[in-house]
């Protein structure tokens, strides 16, 4: 049923390679791999989540000694306003396990800002007068959000933040 | 083998009548070029937050979207107030009040551009059509009875310098909404010079390469009838 | 490596000898034009629906509270949804456009006749199974053209013989188009899909049992047909790179082309827009369905200018070869039906007063007449043509066409 290659016609070898070949299938197949990219980019967050990657939180109604708890970007946040006392002990102690003077850790002494989320398992610790402890495995933080004792292997992480004025903070990057 | 091509050409044609109808426009509207220009485009949002917004909503517009439109974070930061980047623009007026006082929720704007036949030629043509009768009430000439007041005061427009600031005014105003109905226009036809480009290179490869492959075959060795005209 | 690897696979399933019966050495006619592009074209036009359509069911919404905001919100705010949606909505359009005119190509030629019967009907399905999908999907965006071209159009079930009432209701969920018609439509144009995968599967075994059919309509001896790859596979692609560009010329410049402005509005059940028609594919058999002043009437002569299709292998007597290049009435007949199909499609996007109920009733008759002129008119054909004299070349095929099926027997 094919051709035959006993016609005379027969087509020389169909795969033989060559330079126009080449530069075409180089040019289609970037094509068809920069086609992919706005199907591969719409999976990422939309501009209307990306309009609200910053929040922000307005600091005077936060008592000293009281914990407020806010949500930026889909992730819990604590906001502890700490007393004199919490502060020169914090101040004091460099942490458990994971060692980090608190002055790294705050951008005011006044204001602890932490992502609610124990660094072992993701669980939200619960607030005590000590710091906190997570419901889920034990593990205990200090009120710099440092890790004591428990499986947690890193201090609670700090957000990137600013103070927009002195009671106001932005949470994300500006 | 020329009438044949003919015929080829006489069928594509009529593949296209049906096309015909749909290219047609009203022609009532008013012949206007609509700017473009991003100055132009910012005074349209400035007079559309400012006046239309008194009533309708532009509720898949939110102060974010305005910072592509070439606002700086500093005015659209005084626009919004307390309200997140992330909110609508709203209007002040709840609808229930629109529906007291027009008789029906003046309609969303966000679209308007591309839900009316002509669109922003359609929207400038409304906004400048106001008139008042020989009773002295104003009517429109687009949309006769429309329930939306002569918001630019084009009634009153009677000397060519307030003709010339309404007229501007409601270009730049229509400049906007179309804006606001298909806010990655710009986006779209940049990619598409692109991508047009792209295409016409590789097809053009494509056909030499098919014309050097081709080539390596001889015609057909058959005595086939060649075509039609055998007949 | 590679070829260690492919002796591995072809130990276990036919890789290598599939590739080479179906592709390195299918044989294919050597004459075939660029008609015989668009079968290939559908089927890349189908793998970008599925592929563009999967993206946007990832951000889209079947629920009448949320439809319109979502389909809004993946034209704004999802990175290149506007790209994903108008690649959709044009999608559509661009496959009728290269269905009709491979159907087109079929009917010119006279593909459809024994042994390709099969070919035709797996294709009359896979058209009516798109027309379903396009159908239903449309209603997703929930504009005002969605919704109400949704309610006329299951509304004419309604003139089903007794249970037409039923019928209707059961179709929408509910006593009007509405939150369940919504979402299973939504499924329905999900799965559909699927089977048109599965019919498209068929088609292509049919066609590989059979082989292209050819401009000449004669069954080529072997030595004029050429392995489909490298000849056709470079050809489809080139068609594939003329039809991108204009493809991408909508998609980036007209893309509202195909997108009524009234879709822009929000469906509101309450307020019918003052002119609605369907989708532009839909057009000539909506014209049809006017035509017939009885609603069960025209539903079923509706269904009937599509299925009648089907009746084409048996309408059509004539053993001469190649369609309508060899048949000057087939060929006649062939622009006639055309021309008249583009009349219908004109007449059904107008309001159905005055001249244009007459022209619609004139051109559905002229429709229906191609059909029914045919079986008379092909033998006719025939004899006068045998009459006249056919070139050597096609008597001796006929003849020989004869003897072997003579020997067969």
């Amino acid at each position: 049923m094919t051709a035959s290659s006993d016609d005379g016609n027969a087509p020389q070898d169909p795969a033989r390679r060559d330079f126009l070949g080449t530069v075409t299938a180089a040019v289609a197949t970037a094509g068809a791999v920069a086609a992919c990219w706005p199907f591969i980019s719409s999976m990422n967050p939309s501009t209307d989540v990306l309009a609200e990657a910053n929040t922000e939180v307005d600091l005077s109604g936060i008592a000293a000694g009281q914990m407020q708890t806010v949500a930026w970007q889909g992730k819990p946040i604590f906001i502890l306003h700490r007393t004199p006392d919490e502060i020169t002990a914090m101040a004091a102690s460099n942490g458990g396990k994971d060692p980090q003077p608190d002055g790294q850790r705050v951008k005011n002494p006044q204001w602890l800002v932490v992502i609610a989320l124990c660094t072992h398992m993701g669980c939200i610790p619960n607030k005590n007068s000590e710091g906190w402890l997570c419901p889920c495995h034990g593990s205990v933080y200090d009120n710099s959000g440092r890790i004591l004792s428990g499986p947690a292997p890193r201090n609670l992480d700090i957000p990137p933040y600013t103070f927009a004025t002195a009671d106001k903070i932005v949470i994300g990057k500006s | 083998m020329s009438t044949m091509r003919l015929s080829r050409y006489s069928l594509l044609f009529m593949l296209m009548l049906p096309c015909i109808g749909v290219w047609a426009e009203p022609a009532k509207l008013a012949d206007v070029i609509i700017p473009d220009s991003p100055e132009a485009l910012k005074r349209g949002a400035q007079t559309a937050v400012g006046t239309c917004m008194g009533c309708h909503d532009l509720k898949y517009i939110t102060y974010h979207d305005l910072l592509a439109l070439g606002f700086t974070k500093k005015e659209v930061d005084e626009m919004r107030g307390e309200h997140t980047l992330g909110t609508a623009l709203m209007s002040q007026t709840p609808p229930e009040a629109g529906l007291a006082a027009y008789g029906k929720i003046p309609p969303d704007l966000s679209l308007m551009a591309k839900a009316r036949e002509g669109g922003p030629r359609y929207i400038y043509t409304l906004l400048t059509s106001f008139y008042q009768d020989a009773v002295g009430n104003t009517n429109n000439r687009l949309f006769p009875g429309v329930k939306m007041p002569d918001i630019l005061g084009a009634g009153a427009a009677n000397d060519p310098a307030a003709q010339h600031e309404l007229q501007t005014k409601a270009a730049e105003v229509a400049a906007f909404l179309n804006w606001a109905a298909d806010p990655h226009a710009n986006e779209r036809h940049h990619i598409g010079y692109y991508a047009v480009g792209y295409l016409i290179v590789l097809t053009g490869l494509l056909y030499l390469l098919k014309r050097r492959i081709w080539r390596r075959i001889a015609p057909p060795s058959t005595s086939l009838p060649s075509s039609k005209s055998d007949f | 490596m590679s070829n260690r690897v492919i002796a591995w696979i072809d130990q276990r399933f036919p890789l290598s000898s599939f590739i080479k019966h179906e592709l390195t050495e299918y044989p294919t006619p050597r004459n075939l034009s660029y008609w015989w592009n668009f079968g290939f074209l559908a089927g890349f036009v189908l793998v970008l629906q599925v592929v563009s359509g999967l993206f946007l069911a990832m951000h889209y919404k079947p629920d009448t509270a949320l439809a319109f905001d979502s389909v809004q919100h993946i034209m704004r705010n999802v990175n290149y949804g506007w790209l994903l949606r108008y690649m959709h909505s044009t999608g559509a359009s661009a496959f009728f456009v290269v269905i009709y005119l491979h159907m087109a190509r079929t009917l010119y030629y006279g593909s459809y006749r024994a042994p390709r019967e099969l070919m035709w009907w797996s294709g009359q399905i896979i058209l009516l199974t798109i027309m379903a999908t396009a159908f239903m999907g449309y209603l997703l965006p929930w504009g005002q053209m969605s919704y109400w071209g949704a309610q006329v159009i299951t509304a004419l079930f309604g003139a089903t013989p007794f249970v037409g009432d039923q019928i209707v209701i059961w179709l929408r969920g509910g006593f009007a188009v509405g939150d369940p018609t919504l979402t299973r439509f939504f499924a329905l144009h999900y799965l559909l899909p699927f089977v048109i995968f599965a019919m498209v599967f068929i088609h292509l075994i049919a066609l590989h049992s059979v082989k292209s059919s050819n401009p000449s309509g004669i069954n080529l001896r072997a030595k004029d047909n050429i392995p489909f790859h490298p000849y056709f596979t470079i050809k489809d692609f080139f068609g594939l790179g003329i039809f991108l560009i204009v493809f991408c010329a909508f998609l980036f410049f007209k893309p509202d082309f195909f997108i009524g402005t009234e879709n822009n509005i929000p469906a509101n059940p309450l307020h019918t827009p003052t002119h609605i028609e369907p989708e532009w594919y839909f057009l000539p058999f909506y014209a049809i369905l006017r035509a017939v002043p009885d609603a069960l009437g025209g539903a079923v002569a509706m269904a009937l200018s599509i299925l009648i299709y089907g009746a084409l292998p048996y309408l059509d007597r004539s053993k001469i070869p190649g369609g309508a290049r060899y048949r000057p009435i087939y060929r006649l007949l062939f622009y006639i039906f055309v021309l008249d199909i583009m009349v219908l499609a004109y007449v059904g996007g107008q309001p159905p007063v005055g001249p244009v109920v007459s022209i619609n009733r004139i051109a559905t008759f002229i429709y229906f007449g191609v059909f029914l002129v045919l079986p008379f008119a092909s033998i006719w054909e025939e004899r006068w043509l045998r009459a006249r004299g056919l070139p050597p070349a096609v008597q001796e095929i006929l003849a020989n066409e004869a003897s072997q099926h003579g020997a067969r027997q």
